[in-house]
């Protein structure tokens, strides 16, 4: 038994109530975060988060601590207790889930969970001697635990391993960006996403301006993935479809994208970030989400079930506690790809428009109709004669997901995983797989600052 | 815990480091939502641990550890100075001078949040719930926070320092939908209410029962207005809109980590270059912003910050001209101006970055009214929705939940949809009116990110409602 789940466990035998769900989420992190070139926010965690869920009566009262012992225990469990005797019955709380297996899942590499600070420190020098530009961005690994134990008999828990490296190179009037994330340290190369950040800040000096419209794109992986995340967690999950005011309400079953755009959330793959189960302890599912352009499915938690009735499953996307109020959430999206080889090979296929690698700073104009607004970064270029032409400076664009969707002329055939993680509270590895996306309406409504630092 | 950090400094001067601090956190936070009549989140939360920065031969480590016992302190220290030696720096790295002092601040605190109690906080929500109720009204949520927090802070040079912070703030939403189209109305701001450190006697004084059928009702409302054409022209902005219009586009780009590049591969940099100092036309005459850390009710209030600086006041833009940045020792000592004084820590597991404290536009003269009644023709906008801005604070978008036409110096019809942006300086500098003293609300958000890894800052800023003309204004042009 891990020691995580051993936690749990005791957590589980100091408590009272109907019933009890125990949780402990464990990271021991790494990342070294380096500007200029030089490591100058390097930064060791190590923590167990313990959080109980404890059900009185069909009342349900959360707690959470990073105390381990039993007095920290106790505590935890009369605070929990307190909570579940303070809530009113929820007549929707679908109750505990029942103990299931988990599906075998990949994610976990000793060689990633062996590395040291000594190795994250060498591993971002090798990012940052491999740049012949001022060199910003991190490496980091980590190793995180879930594990869940319940008086219905869960006992489950996953241990998962993460890498990333984000490079930016970047001087006075000139920016690239790479980045590679997986869970195997083999599976990223931090020279290797230093030279590619490298040769794309090189082609960005002298960036012209842009009139405002609606062009073509080509958007790189890491510039789709970002977009399709924000319009995903609304559109893609049950709450929003249940309280009628996401973009799923009213099209599920209808064909609303170009039939070229699939999408599925897929935590099973070993190709992303693979996870067994969700928050609740529920078997994670492939969910169709999207197929040949047809709005097939959201993804479901417990809650978001029953209340739809009907026999609706959880689909094993209940997220943490803390995020319970977005609702069951899509943190395994995948796109599936098309037939170009490159997104070289897209520029050609739209023949005149813009070329984007990075995005920035996004926000939900409109979440009903998916309209998302954002500049572009780090690498933004025109498309002329189906060739990547000059650079541009970075471009404010307020887009409909929906629009943008609705017409793509290829997608590559090679899907890259993104991180999808900022680090912000417990580490939890997210991430998507993407291909570089061709589109033919991308809304630009305004420039901003040029390239560069 | 003060032995705690001393046992931590002391192992790390010992380890090799030439200057190292710690910090003890215990910290605990409760929040209670109710969405459509049902608890949706009653989550009580604890945390605590100790985190130490030290300096080795000019380069910065960080570690941390949730055992707040000498073995965890020790462990700390002892992985911090580990992992700045595998991290070596190719130059010394100056720190501005700071007279090491011993202190205590404490919120001062009428009642108790966390003597409330979770059957109360539920029921308030619900009640507030309960008056946002219209028959287009889809979803209703209510909610209420409350954190306390110890912290100790020790550094090599002698400071020791000693806060207990206390939190409290709430907020609802209604959301209306009907044929396709659906709008939101929030209060007192969007994104989860506003915040103050105060005790509950400010979640007490938001009203926020009192104000639901308004807000109820506005959001129902916005189904039948109209989208706001795009046009350029006179805005009038309240005071929650204003804060963070301050917040992005002074704040951020004034944070002098960033003008430096130490955020650029995340947050972004500044427009803003170190010699703009005491030069940079930032806005019009009427643009007065201010670093206040030590403003009642703040939530960047402090005694100290997480380097031990005491708490100050600074004019960062004065009369339009940028005289100010948000610094940290470090950023102080490189640009050869200021000590410091704005360093802060998500929490124990994260470094201290340049954050915002407590960032304010001054108020100016006159009442809201009177800004609109000085507009021939121009929008109202109210309450935040939407917000981006580039990676050097210069491009920004935001879009607000309700507005209205300006006519004549009157309120007329109501818009839904309603969008402005503008390039910083540009925007500032058309500034021509900000509502005086009586107008003025201090704003307290939350949901500040900066840094990897990612932390979360709570920041206020007072702000009164303001004019700005020649504005870009529209829906997806």
């Amino acid at each position: 038994m891990s020691e995580a789940l051993e936690l749990a466990g005791r957590l589980l035998r100091v408590t009272e109530g109907d019933g009890a769900l125990a949780l402990v989420l464990s990271e021991r992190s790494g990342l070294a975060r380096f500007a200029r070139s030089e490591v100058h926010q390097p930064t060791l965690i190590e923590n167990d988060v313990l959080e109980l869920q404890i059900v009185r009566d069909g009342r349900l009262g959360v707690a959470s601590s990073n105390r381990t012992d039993g007095e920290g225990m106790r505590a935890l469990a009369a605070r929990a207790a307190e909570a579940a005797n303070s809530a009113p019955a929820d007549p929707d709380f679908p109750g505990l889930a029942p103990p299931a297996d988990p599906p075998e899942v990949e994610g976990f590499d000793e060689q990633t969970a062996a590395l040291s600070a000594d190795d994250q420190a060498r591993l971002a020098a090798a990012a940052i001697d491999a740049s012949e530009l001022d060199l910003y961005g991190f490496f980091t690994s980590g190793v995180t635990e879930l594990a869940l134990a319940s008086t219905t008999g869960v006992s489950v828990s996953q241990t998962m391993t993460d890498a990333s490296v984000l490079a930016l190179a970047a001087v006075d009037g000139a920016s690239g960006y790479a980045e590679q994330t997986s869970w195997r340290l083999g599976g990223i190369d931090p020279a290797g996403a230093s030279t590619q950040a490298v040769e794309k800040a090189k082609h960005t000096r002298g960036a012209a301006t842009l009139e405002p419209g609606s062009y073509p794109a080509v958007l790189e992986p890491a510039a789709f993935a970002e977009l399709l995340a924000y319009f995903a967690y609304d559109a893609f999950g049950a709450l929003g479809l249940l309280e009628e005011r996401s973009y799923a309400h009213g099209r599920l079953g209808e064909k609303v994208f170009d039939e070229r755009f699939s999408l599925a959330d897929d935590s099973l793959d070993p190709r992303g970030l693979p996870k067994a189960f969700d928050f609740e302890g529920t078997p994670k599912q492939r969910a169709e989400l999207v197929e040949n352009g047809v709005f097939t499915g959201v993804v479901w938690d417990r809650t978001t079930a029953r209340r739809a009735g009907n026999g609706r499953q959880s689909t094993g996307h209940a997220p943490p506690s803390s995020l319970r109020h977005w609702g069951p959430l899509p943190f395994g999206l995948s796109v599936a790809g098309g037939e170009a080889d490159s997104p070289q090979e897209l520029a050609e296929l739209i023949g005149d428009g813009i070329y984007i690698t990075r995005l920035h700073y996004l926000s939900i104009v409109d979440a009903r109709e998916g309209v998302i607004t954002g500049m572009t970064r780090d690498g933004t270029f025109r498309v002329r004669s189906g060739k990547i032409a000059e650079p541009l400076v970075n471009l404010r664009f307020t887009v409909s997901v929906p629009e943008l969707l609705a017409e793509l002329p290829g997608l590559t055939r090679e899907q890259v995983l993104l991180n999808q993680s900022a680090y912000y509270d417990e580490r939890y590895p997210q991430g998507m797989l993407s291909p570089a996306v061709a589109t033919a309406r991308f809304d630009v409504t305004g420039v901003g600052s040029g390239p560069g630092v | 815990m003060r032995e705690l950090c001393d046992h931590a400094v002391a192992a790390a001067l010992g380890a090799g480091a030439s200057y190292a601090d710690a910090r003890v956190v215990v910290r605990r936070s409760q929040v209670v939502g109710t969405r459509n009549q049902r608890v949706e989140r009653l989550d009580d939360a604890e945390t605590e641990g100790i985190g130490v920065r030290v300096l080795v031969n000019g380069a910065w480590g960080f570690a941390c550890d949730r055992r707040l016992t000498s073995d965890g302190a020790g462990a700390a220290a002892g992985k911090a100075c580990a992992f700045a030696k595998a991290t070596p720096s190719g130059h010394a790295r100056e720190l501005a001078p700071l007279e090491p002092v011993e202190g205590v601040f404490r919120t001062p605190v009428e009642r108790d949040p966390f003597e409330v109690s979770l059957a109360d906080k539920i029921e308030l929500c619900l009640r507030a719930e309960a008056a946002l109720a219209h028959e287009d009204v889809k979803v209703t949520s209510a909610s209420v926070r409350a954190q306390g927090e110890h912290k100790v802070f020790v550094s090599s040079e002698g400071a020791a320092t000693e806060h207990e912070l206390v939190e409290c703030g709430g907020g609802i939403d209604a959301l209306a939908a009907r044929d396709g189209v659906a709008q939101i109305r929030s209060y007192p701001s969007a994104h989860g209410g506003s915040s103050s450190q105060a005790g509950w006697e400010y979640v007490e004084s938001l009203g926020l029962e009192r104000e639901a059928p308004r807000v109820g009702e506005q959001a129902a409302a916005l189904l039948q207005a109209a989208p706001c054409p795009s046009q350029v022209t006179t805005v009038v902005i309240d005071a929650e809109q204003t804060a963070l219009q301050v917040h992005e586009s002074v704040g951020h780009p004034t944070e002098l980590d960033r003008v430096y590049g130490t955020e650029a591969a995340y947050a972004g940099t500044s427009f803003l270059k170190p010699e703009d100092l005491g030069s940079l036309p930032y806005g019009s005459e009427h643009m007065n912003v201010t670093a206040d850390s030590t403003t009642p009710g703040g939530l960047g209030t402090f005694g100290f910050d997480d380097e031990g600086v005491p708490a100050g006041r600074e004019p960062i833009v004065a009369e339009g001209v940028l005289s100010g940045f948000l610094t940290s020792r470090e950023t102080a000592a490189t640009i050869g101006s200021g000590s410091g004084g704005s360093m802060r820590a998500d929490t124990w597991s994260r470094m201290p970055l340049v954050r915002m404290t407590n960032l304010h536009l001054e108020p100016g003269e006159g009442s809201l009214d009177e800004l609109i009644g000085g507009v021939d023709s121009g929008v109202f906008l109210q309450t935040n929705k939407s917000w981006s801005i580039d990676d050097k604070r210069l491009n920004f978008q935001f879009g607000t939940q309700i507005a209205w036409e300006i006519e004549d110096g009157r309120l007329g019809r109501m818009l839904r949809d309603a969008t402005y942006t503008g390039q910083t300086p540009v925007f500032w500098g058309s500034l021509d009116g900000v509502a005086g003293s009586e107008e003025w609300v201090l704003h307290g958000l939350t949901n500040c990110g900066k840094g990897q890894p990612g932390q979360h800052a709570h920041v206020s800023h007072g702000a009164s409602p303001a004019r700005f003309r020649d504005v870009q204004v529209g829906f997806k042009q």
